[in-house]
């Protein structure tokens, strides 16, 4: 069994009367300690399909399982719960709140979990990230790179199986950029699956395994052999 | 999301907008302030009337002399002297077998003097009864007794306020002193008595600086001077002095106040119709008196209090209204000026309930801490009126808590709506908005 496994997903989008589809038919299955790059142009579906892995959209035909568990049908509070405590997210604009510290932007998902609320935990995961003496400063004092390393310490916070990064490098200059995958690669030798989407090939490289989405479909996928896994 | 975080997360925010948050709170203050200040006058205004109603009684009727307008004047004066006589108390005594005492009442001014500076002091002609009516007491020697009545002697009970100015520490009792041109022997000091504060609807006055003689003393001794009260011409005083000549009877007598205790407390208003009958009967239908009735101004002071709280309450709950709106409107802005932080949120775990407990504790901080101000305000504001227009306020727990709790109750109405929006929002959209 799969950690995740994308069952001939579909997912259209209503516009009115037009029905656009973003993701067609996609099956993909992703096993547990994977490091995951997807590629492709703007508009091909990889954003959907993150937003579906990350249980913030539901897929309009088709199979979601994570962790060998049903997902594509539960309500608001289950996918909640899900992101909570099974997947940490980290954006190309970092998306940290700006009135809070590091610490308490840090501290965010546990209000919203069961357990550990004390900020020992926070503490920890900063200074392993090399941010021990900016644990008090606000986003606004932080560099770009300390920024996203606060937002991937906030993944981390609830131990998370799963990290989704959509494009953590993009805001980023080179140097910069490459500490912030050699974090993820560390990350990855400790147990998590990371699937990362992004544009460089030169980020990509870092991957286990890449997949290429053009017009809604997987249209490449290094695991397949380079061979477009749905194809007809 | 635990409601101490939410709480919290409230207050930063509101520190972070002060100027904002000010403005919108400041409905809720005004709303809030305007109810504790006006429920504490109403307060006040309700035990001031209360107070001074029991000071009257209200087992008892009064019949008042009331000055004539000038054409009935003439008709009166075919009848002269028109207004109350003793006779009048006589007729009612007999008549009216429900009462249980009649006093009558004749007050006039006049100079009081011992010795020294004279002291202005209402002289009041009446009989022992009136001890009673008037819920009054002495505190040293006796009030007048019915010999002194019968015998017209010239003795007087002075009040508190007169024992203090002419005599000090010292003992009047057996001294003589002078009222108007005659010598009256000093035979009792009456008990201090409190009334409230000068604002009164009720007739009522300061009652220690009063002296008391027999009335059919004051009758012999300040005829003239009574009329002058009336404030008429001076011809129509000649005119009269000669009927008053003329006729001079005790029953004709012009008396200032009857006052009628009843027996039975709940007879008051049907004792006015009687008193009313027997009066029109006697003055041939010419209305030279009223007839006021303590325990009729209470039951309307308290339907004045009704109106009043209906309009304060009406007043308040427009105000709370206009503070609720603004709650509203500026949570409506905070949410779309938050969208990404909503994004954030309910992608770290957030779900629509832990967005709307958010956003409504937020609005419900809001109004409590303009709740607590409006409190702060409204007290300080019931004091001040307190000591610059000297009227009385009471500051009632009831107006705190009822005023708090409406405050609370415009949070989460008003905090709904906003924070039903923010639940809605799609977090997908929500992370891509600038």
């Amino acid at each position: 069994m799969a950690l995740i496994e994308v069952e001939n997903v579909d997912k259209i989008y209503k516009l009115g009367a037009v029905e656009v589809p973003a993701l067609r038919d996609v099956t993909l299955h992703i096993e547990e300690g994977d490091f995951l790059a997807i590629m492709g142009p703007s508009g091909s579906g990889k954003s959907t399909l993150m937003n579906i892995l990350g249980c913030l959209d539901r897929p309009t035909r088709g199979m979601f399982r994570l962790e060998g568990a049903n997902v594509s049908r539960l309500g608001d509070t289950g996918r909640a719960q899900i992101r909570n405590r099974r997947i940490g997210f980290v954006f190309q604009n970092f998306n940290l709140l700006p009135r809070m510290s590091a610490l308490r932007n840090v501290m965010l998902p546990t209000i919203y979990g069961p357990h550990h609320r004390d900020s020992r935990r926070a503490r920890e995961i900063l200074s392993d990230l090399g941010l021990a003496d900016r644990v008090r400063h606000s986003p606004v004092e932080l560099s770009g790179g300390e920024q996203q390393r606060v937002a991937i310490a906030r993944a981390l916070i609830n131990d998370p199986p799963i990290l989704l990064a959509d494009e953590p490098t993009g805001n980023l200059d080179t140097a910069t950029g490459n500490e912030i995958i050699s974090i993820l690669e560390r990350l990855n030798r400790q147990g998590k699956t990371i699937i990362m989407v992004t544009h460089e090939d030169d980020v990509a490289r870092h991957a286990q395994r890449v997949i290429r989405f053009r017009d809604g479909a997987i249209e490449w996928d290094s695991a397949a052999g380079g061979v477009a896994s749905n194809e007809k | 999301m635990g409601i101490l975080e939410s709480i919290r997360a409230g207050l930063a925010e509101l520190a972070s907008h002060k100027l904002r948050s000010f403005l919108t709170v400041l409905g809720v203050i005004c709303g809030v302030a305007a109810v504790i200040a006006m429920v504490s006058i109403g307060e006040g205004a309700k035990s001031e009337a209360l107070e001074q109603i029991r000071l009257m009684g209200i087992d008892v009727v009064h019949v008042k002399r009331q000055v004539l307008a000038s054409d009935l004047l003439e008709k009166a004066e075919e009848r002269s002297p028109y207004g109350l006589k003793l006779g009048d108390a006589d007729n009612l005594k007999s008549v009216c077998d429900f009462a249980r005492r009649v006093v009558s009442v004749r007050e006039v001014f006049a100079d009081v003097r011992f010795g020294g500076k004279p002291v202005t002091a209402k002289v009041i002609g009446t009989v022992p009864g009136y001890l009673a009516v008037s819920r009054s007491d002495v505190e040293r020697g006796r009030f007048i007794s019915e010999g002194d009545v019968r015998e017209r002697r010239a003795v007087c009970v002075i009040g508190a306020y007169v024992k203090r100015e002419l005599f000090g520490f010292g003992n009047p009792i057996g001294k003589t002193i002078r009222l108007g041109r005659s010598i009256f022997r000093v035979v009792g000091v009456m008990r201090v008595k409190e009334v409230g504060a000068g604002r009164t609807f009720a007739p009522i006055r300061d009652l220690n600086a009063d002296v008391y003689i027999p009335i059919t003393r004051s009758l012999g001794e300040f005829q003239v001077k009574s009329e002058q009260a009336i404030a008429l011409s001076n011809a129509a005083i000649d005119a009269m002095r000669q009927k008053l000549r003329a006729r001079q009877s005790i029953g004709n007598s012009p008396i200032s106040e009857i006052i009628m205790q009843v027996a039975n407390a709940e007879d008051t208003v049907a004792a006015s119709f009687v008193i009313r009958s027997v009066l029109n009967r006697s003055h041939r239908g010419i209305i030279d008196y009223e007839i006021v009735i303590p325990a009729e101004l209470l039951k309307q002071s308290q339907e004045t209090q009704h109106i009043f709280n209906t309009v304060m309450l009406a007043i308040a709950g427009i105000s709370l209204l206009v503070g609720g709106v603004g709650i509203m409107n500026i949570m409506l802005a905070t949410v779309t000026q938050r969208t990404r932080e909503i994004g954030i949120r309910r992608c770290v775990g957030a779900n629509r309930l832990d967005i709307i407990r958010q956003f409504l504790l937020e609005a419900l901080v809001i109004t409590c801490a303009g709740g607590l101000i409006g409190i702060a305000v409204g007290i300080a504001g019931a004091r001040a009126i307190s000591v610059y227009a000297d009227w009385r306020t009471i500051v009632s727990a009831n107006a705190i808590v009822i005023s708090f709790s409406v405050s609370v109750a415009v949070g989460v109405i008003f905090g709904m709506y906003p924070a039903l929006r923010a639940a809605a929002v799609d977090p997908i959209e929500a992370l891509r908005y600038e």
